[in-house]
């Protein structure tokens, strides 16, 4: 584990400079904030026009939470891309090699590997979070003007929190799983589906209450509220939270045990 | 020394490689012979700690490559061409590769010049021609200045001119006391360049030594190769 900082500077480096990854990040920053524009100017409009009625809520707070699914969507496409550029198989002109051949071959400890890239794809999540939901919320803030109803602040930063938490733990969840994939498809397209379409944990909790600890579903209250989406038994933020971070670090725990197995 | 010591490898029912043993002695060019399928991929698979063996030892200098301290300064390996991710410039996939490895930056430049690619280094890996890959993978297996090299197929795609080039570069490492095993389907290519031959078919070794033991009774390595693996083939159809 003496030459575990070198495999994190190693995969920071190998992540960050992936084409896919800045695109990724670029989908959860620009992504978040040209929801939360076009948010609070429906606000901003139906207040004007007195009509509330017309939106469901009318806090800017509230107009950034509803984007961050994409917020979310960016993270999956991440935490996806950080293990499936691994797999991805060179053209056979080019002796259709894979990068996971020249990552373990630097690094035989498979461990430091699956716990490099979680932590760098987790630190890559929050660094962006940690600029996105701000300038979003300053976003919202200007457009609306006045015109809002006031947020808590103390609220705002707990639900800014809660997000960054909730996009981190579903990129660690499909980071684990492209894990076990070794292809990114799969992963990718249940992952933007269930984050950003309709969310198969959403129709099971007509069914079953059960579902409220699902992973996707677990975390909602992290950031969202009453306004965004009403879910009668759904979680508290903070026991919401552990539940989906039990998730993450057991589908972690899963995949590191089938990485260190199996045949490269 | 690199030595495999009674290797076997099953995918399900399947022998891949059955009681595979062999040396790799430093200051020698050990060509590892065999046709497609026969086992050597899975072989140095093995050595380098990508696959597990079902049964056997394959170490370097006593130590199976998973437990090695500083792996990149101690073998320096290629296996399918580059290993490169195709949207990477060959510069910064070896950044990362030496970052891994604990290596110091400019030997980055420095293998980029020895392998003749200082011009590519921003050319994105996507565009790289079969030679160009090759050279790449060779990059990075000279990074860590390492005492041994496991070459799988190293002459693939490369010009004659390429071919001359590794072959020298290859003769300059054993000379200088360093192990070098590659690993080719080419016995022309093996020929020139081996000091010890190891020829595997389906699986098994069918001869291992010197070059000049192994093709002795032979007119050329081709001859001697086909009466030694002739056998294996027969046995399994």
């Amino acid at each position: 584990m003496l030459t575990f900082p070198r495999t994190l500077v190693a995969e920071l480096r190998k992540t960050a400079t992936l084409p896919g990854s800045l695109a990724a990040l670029a989908v959860a920053s620009v992504g978040p904030l040209g929801i939360s524009l076009l948010n609070s100017m429906g606000v901003r409009n139906a207040l004007r026009s007195g009509q509330p009625d017309l939106v469901a809520y009318t806090s800017a707070a509230d107009a950034v939470f509803s984007a961050a699914p994409l917020g979310t969507v960016g993270a999956v496409v991440l935490g996806v891309i950080a293990v499936s550029s691994e797999y991805t198989a060179n053209t056979p002109d080019a002796g259709g090699g894979r990068q996971i051949t020249a990552t373990l071959t630097a690094t035989p400890s498979r461990l430091a590997v699956v716990a490099a890239k979680a932590t760098v794809v987790a630190l890559l999540v929050l660094a962006t979070a940690a600029v996105t939901i701000p300038v979003c919320l300053g976003a919202a803030n200007l457009v609306l003007g006045g015109l809002g109803t006031p947020a808590d602040v103390g609220d705002t930063v707990a639900r800014g929190v809660g997000a960054a938490v909730y996009w981190t733990l579903t990129a660690l969840m499909v980071l684990a799983i492209t894990v076990l994939t070794r292809n990114g498809i799969g992963p990718l397209i249940a992952g933007i589906v269930n984050s950003s379409l309709v969310s198969v944990s959403v129709l099971l909790s007509h069914v079953t209450p059960l579902a409220y600890y699902l992973p996707d579903l677990a975390g909602m209250r992290l950031f969202a509220d009453d306004s965004i989406a009403t879910f009668d038994g759904a979680l508290d933020p903070i026991p919401g939270g552990l539940v989906m971070a039990t998730w993450a670090l057991g589908l972690l725990a899963i995949s590191s045990v089938v990485f260190t197995r199996r045949d490269a | 020394m690199l030595s495999i010591s009674g290797l076997s490898k099953r995918h399900g029912s399947r022998t891949v490689l059955s009681d595979v043993t062999f040396h790799a002695l430093p200051g020698r060019v050990t060509g590892f012979l065999g046709p497609n399928g026969a086992g050597k991929s899975s072989t140095l698979r093995i050595l380098l700690g990508l696959d597990r063996a079902t049964a056997g030892t394959a170490l370097i200098d006593g130590r199976p490559y998973r437990e090695l301290p500083d792996p990149l300064r101690t073998v320096g390996s290629m296996l399918d061409g580059s290993g490169a991710h195709r949207s990477r410039t060959a510069r910064n996939h070896l950044a990362w590769v030496a970052r891994a490895g604990g290596l110091p930056k400019r030997r980055v430049t420095e293998v980029l010049d020895q392998v003749g690619l200082a011009g590519s280094g921003r050319t994105r890996v996507g565009r790289f021609s079969l030679g160009m890959g090759q050279r790449l993978g060779l990059a990075a297996a000279l990074l860590g200045n390492p005492a041994a090299l496991v070459l799988d197929e190293p002459v693939n795609g490369l010009d004659p001119e390429g071919i001359r080039w590794i072959r020298g570069l290859l003769r300059a490492h054993a000379d200088a006391g360093g192990t070098v095993l590659l690993s080719s389907h080419l016995m022309s290519e093996v020929a020139e360049i081996a000091d010890d031959l190891v020829v595997i078919a389906g699986g098994r070794i069918a001869a291992a030594g010197p070059l000049d033991q192994v093709i002795a009774g032979h007119a050329t390595l081709e001859e001697a190769f086909f009466a030694l693996t002739a056998d294996r083939s027969e046995q399994r159809c």
